[in-house]
């Protein structure tokens, strides 16, 4: 593969990673969520393939399958089955609009670029371009967690955020060592587990979950 | 590899010896094993410090031990002399821990305790090697924290333990910030953290920042120094600690405040403006009144002796800054006699304060209260504690023959033998200084004579009192020994002048403060000299004779009954108690003090003529406490009441918060 085509597909790929971003801030329907979601884990793990093969390292080219199966796999059958158990999931209102979420998203995604100019000036190759695309799906991911009111939001926006880390980690810096990956991803997967376990937990207890009727956590 | 290393590197293993024999050995060996290796720990320190005084150079950098910054260690003839104070204190508080301790398996003898100790003295050590920036606040930060632990020892035992921890950790904290803000100024100001580097560059730097960043740091070596008005800390401190604690942070701790004073200021900064030196006198006159008044009016043993330390504290920077002022002024002779003195009062005070502190706690160990109006009467049990302590105090109450008195002449000769034409500020500052020094040491024997008076003579006014029991050899020992550098600067203050003269080179006041001559103190520059041991020769002798005399030729002594008014027989209860002796000076002092007294009177049912009882209570707040302190935690505390409200437990005010702490970073970061 020449470096043109591969850094073409590299761009592609980012941009599929930042427009499922967006859709998550887009759409309201949870199986819908979950959809994009896998997507853009399809997304990550394509970013790294590709990023493995410039490289061309063994190491990365195993990260990036085990960050394929848990972002596209393994993260979205565990949020299908909380979908399953709460059919009736689907945000109603949320904090901020849609259309608000979509214009902030885009103001979060030029703020990204232009705080990551000192990063992109660092090393000027394609996948350094690309960095800025990590931190706006952060900054999104950030902003769907703190405007939403359902619990599998909240646990959507903690992805996002995680992508997001994972995208800038690979393009900054061509993928930390596996062990690092390794337990980072299994930290993730517990994080959803928890969260799956007690939002089904708040359910019951509570009925819908709507989080900001919870007021009672303070200290 | 020289022996300066070499002793260094004993003094830090032995420490950490010690550390593990109070981690690991059972009840029964801990306190002696691990005393033992303290006081070696301390032995070492002083051998250290001895080198480096003598001149002997050594650094070492450690750029591995810490990441990014390194450590960096040299010696020179100032830390040198703090070293030697340092580890002297040690080695007595090492020795003196075996017996206070005990076997017992909590407060001083426990596990905790006992393993940070050393640790404690170790960073001290460190503090005055350093040689960078980094490597300085690591080490001054440490001795925070373990003295801070080891401040709360007994905090299962006594309740006022943990307001003086908190007091103690809120300010040594703010102090730490401030230093940390001054150093970091500096080193961004000169572009290294070196402090090579920093003294070749400090011409450079702007007189404002120079200016600022003295200050700043000065407020954090001032707070650690306990100099008013940054002392609530230390009289709380001082009095919960355990007593070797005590005695470490009171003769060593706050020194290091004077430390750090002297190395930014003459050493670090090239020696600064006139101004920065009448601010540290002012600092100094201001703890050496207050730290004094407050000390005579207190009722508790430890209270008295910690507000001693502010008192002295306070004519130490009294001395640097009139040494700064003097050396800005064209008299660097008179300046290095007003640095000898303070130099050597440092010295001095580490001396009997250690005594005293360790007096104290034999005294509380014995009758389980620091309380002076619930003693009296030790005299007669504790016979060698009381004399020792009397030697302390002698000596903290800067009379003849003892070795406070010593400095204290220095301090008010240089004061008195500026030139008068050198300048208005001098002119109007030495004078004050001069009634500061006089008021000082009068109301200072008052509080000695009350503490030695009503605490160790005359009856018992408690029980508890009247069954003390003396100390273990050991702690007599450590005591003895503290008692012994005392008498030997005392008689032959000599000794120290060759190595005052290398510190005060180093300081960059290139004049010798006194003349070699053993028995004789002549100061170079000033007229004046004095001979200590003729001075203490001459004192016993007089004494002796006197005694003799009245023994041989005075009439024969008739014993009888004391008046008592015909109102039955005296009692203890009817002796001067501290209180009660201290209240004409309490009245003098009133517009200062502004005591809180209550008079409760209950009338006789029959009869409103007839008196059934009187109560009378009494408390001496520290007002600048109350009118500084108080307001500013109440303030805070409003504010973090007020905070709650930022934290209603609604989770997506949280999410944010943080989003917008990211956010504003990055805009920031974009912008910039």
């Amino acid at each position: 593969m020449s470096a043109q085509i591969s850094s073409q597909l590299l761009n592609v790929a980012c941009g599929l990673f930042l427009l499922t971003a967006v859709g998550v801030l887009w759409r309201r329907q949870v199986s819908a969520l979950i959809t994009l979601l896998t997507v853009q884990g399809v997304a990550l793990a394509a970013i790294a393939v590709i990023l493995a093969e410039q490289h061309r390292s063994a190491e990365a080219a195993t990260i990036a399958i085990g960050v394929g199966l848990l972002k596209a796999v393994v993260i979205p059958w565990m949020l299908r089955r909380v979908h399953q158990q709460l059919p009736d999931a689907r945000e109603t209102r949320p904090l901020v609009n849609v259309s608000t979420s979509l214009l902030a998203a885009a103001g979060l995604t030029l703020l990204a670029y232009s705080a990551a100019r000192p990063l992109v000036a660092l090393a000027p190759t394609a996948s350094a371009k690309a960095t800025p695309v990590g931190i706006a799906v952060i900054l999104i991911g950030f902003f769907l967690a703190a405007t939403r009111q359902r619990a599998i939001s909240q646990i959507i926006g903690l992805l996002l955020v995680d992508n997001g880390i994972a995208a800038v980690a690979f393009l900054a810096t061509g993928g930390v060592p596996l062990i690092v990956e390794l337990g980072v991803s299994v930290d993730l997967a517990l994080a959803v587990l928890v969260l799956q376990i007690l939002t089904s937990h708040l359910h019951t207890a509570f009925g819908p979950t709507d989080l900001d009727e919870l007021r009672e956590l303070h200290d | 590899m020289n022996t300066l290393s070499i002793a260094l590197g004993t003094s830090l293993a032995t420490a950490l010896l010690a550390c593990l024999a109070g981690l690991v050995m059972p009840v029964k060996w801990r306190t002696r094993l691990a005393g033992v290796l303290l006081g070696l720990s301390g032995a070492a320190g002083v051998l250290v410090g001895a080198l480096a005084v003598t001149g002997m150079v050594w650094r070492a950098e450690l750029p591995t031990l810490l990441p990014l910054a390194g450590v960096s260690l040299a010696a020179d003839p100032l830390s040198g002399w703090f070293l030697v104070i340092i580890g002297a204190v040690t080695a007595a508080a090492g020795v003196y821990a075996i017996g206070y301790a005990g076997r017992t398996s909590h407060g001083p003898g426990s596990r905790t305790a006992m393993a940070v100790v050393p640790l404690f003295t170790a960073a001290m050590l460190l503090v005055p090697l350093a040689a960078s920036v980094t490597t300085f606040l690591l080490f001054w930060e440490l001795m925070a924290v373990t003295s801070l632990i080891l401040v709360m020892t007994e905090h299962r035992h006594h309740k006022a333990v943990r307001p003086a921890a908190i007091w103690y950790a809120a300010m040594t904290q703010a102090g730490f910030v401030t230093v940390l803000i001054g150093l970091s100024w500096l080193a961004a100001a000169t572009g290294t953290q070196a402090f090579d580097g920093i003294r070749e560059a400090a011409v450079s730097i702007r007189p404002f920042a120079a200016g600022t960043i003295f200050l700043l740091c000065l407020l954090g070596f001032a707070s650690k120094a306990g100099a008013v008005p940054l002392h609530p800390w230390l009289p709380r401190a001082h009095a919960e600690a355990p007593s070797h604690v005590s005695a470490l942070m009171s003769a060593a701790m706050v020194k290091l405040g004077v430390y750090g004073v002297l190395r930014l200021g003459f050493d670090l900064l090239g020696g600064g403006l006139r101004w920065w030196w009448l601010a540290v006198a002012a600092l100094g006159a201001l703890s050496a009144v207050y730290g004094i008044v407050q000390a005579v009016v207190a009722t508790d043993l430890k209270r008295l002796l910690a507000f001693s330390t502010s008192e002295n504290i306070g004519l130490i920077l009294l001395g640097v800054g009139f040494a700064g002022m003097l050396a800005r002024s064209g008299q660097p002779a008179i300046g290095a006699v007003a640095m000898a003195a303070a130099l050597l009062h440092t010295a001095n005070h580490a001396g009997f304060k250690t005594l005293l502190f360790f007096g104290a706690g034999s005294v509380q160990r014995a009758t389980g209260t620091r309380d002076l109006d619930k003693l009296g009467g030790l005299s007669h049990r504790m016979r060698v504690t009381t004399a020792l302590v009397a030697a302390g105090a002698l000596a903290a109450a800067a009379l003849p023959p003892g070795n406070g008195f010593i400095s204290e002449w220095l301090l008010l000769q240089a004061l008195l033998h500026q030139t008068p034409n050198a300048g208005t500020m001098l002119a109007i500052a030495a004078p004050i200084g001069v009634a500061v020094v006089a008021l000082t040491a009068g109301v200072g024997v008052a509080a000695f004579v009350k503490m030695v008076g009503t605490g160790f003579l005359a009856r018992p006014r408690s029980d508890a009192a009247a069954q003390a029991a003396e100390s273990p050899p050991s702690m007599l020992t450590a005591m003895t020994g503290a008692a012994a550098v005392c008498a030997v600067l005392a008689v032959v203050p000599a000794v120290t002048a060759p190595a005052l003269a290398r510190v005060i080179n180093s300081l960059q006041i290139s004049q010798t403060p006194l003349s070699e001559g053993l028995l004789d103190l002549r100061l170079s520059g000033i007229s004046s000299h004095i001979a200590p041991l003729w001075i203490a020769v001459g004192i016993i002798a007089a004494t002796t004779a006197a005694a003799v005399l009245a023994r041989v030729l005075g009439k024969a002594r008739r014993r009888a009954i004391a008046w008592d008014c015909g109102d039955g027989p005296l009692t203890a209860r009817m002796e001067h108690t501290a209180t009660s002796y201290a209240e004409p000076l309490q009245r003098v002092f009133d517009n200062i003090l502004e005591p809180v007294a209550d008079v409760d009177v209950t009338h006789s049912v029959e009869s409103q003529y007839v008196i059934a009882s009187i109560q009378y209570r009494q408390q001496i707040p520290d007002r600048i406490e109350n009118r500084i302190y108080r307001p500013l935690v109440a303030a805070v505390q409003k504010l973090g009441a007020a905070a709650k409200r930022l934290a209603p437990g609604v989770m997506h005010r949280y999410l944010a918060y943080m989003l917008t702490a990211l956010i504003v970073v990055l805009v920031a970061g974009a912008i910039r």
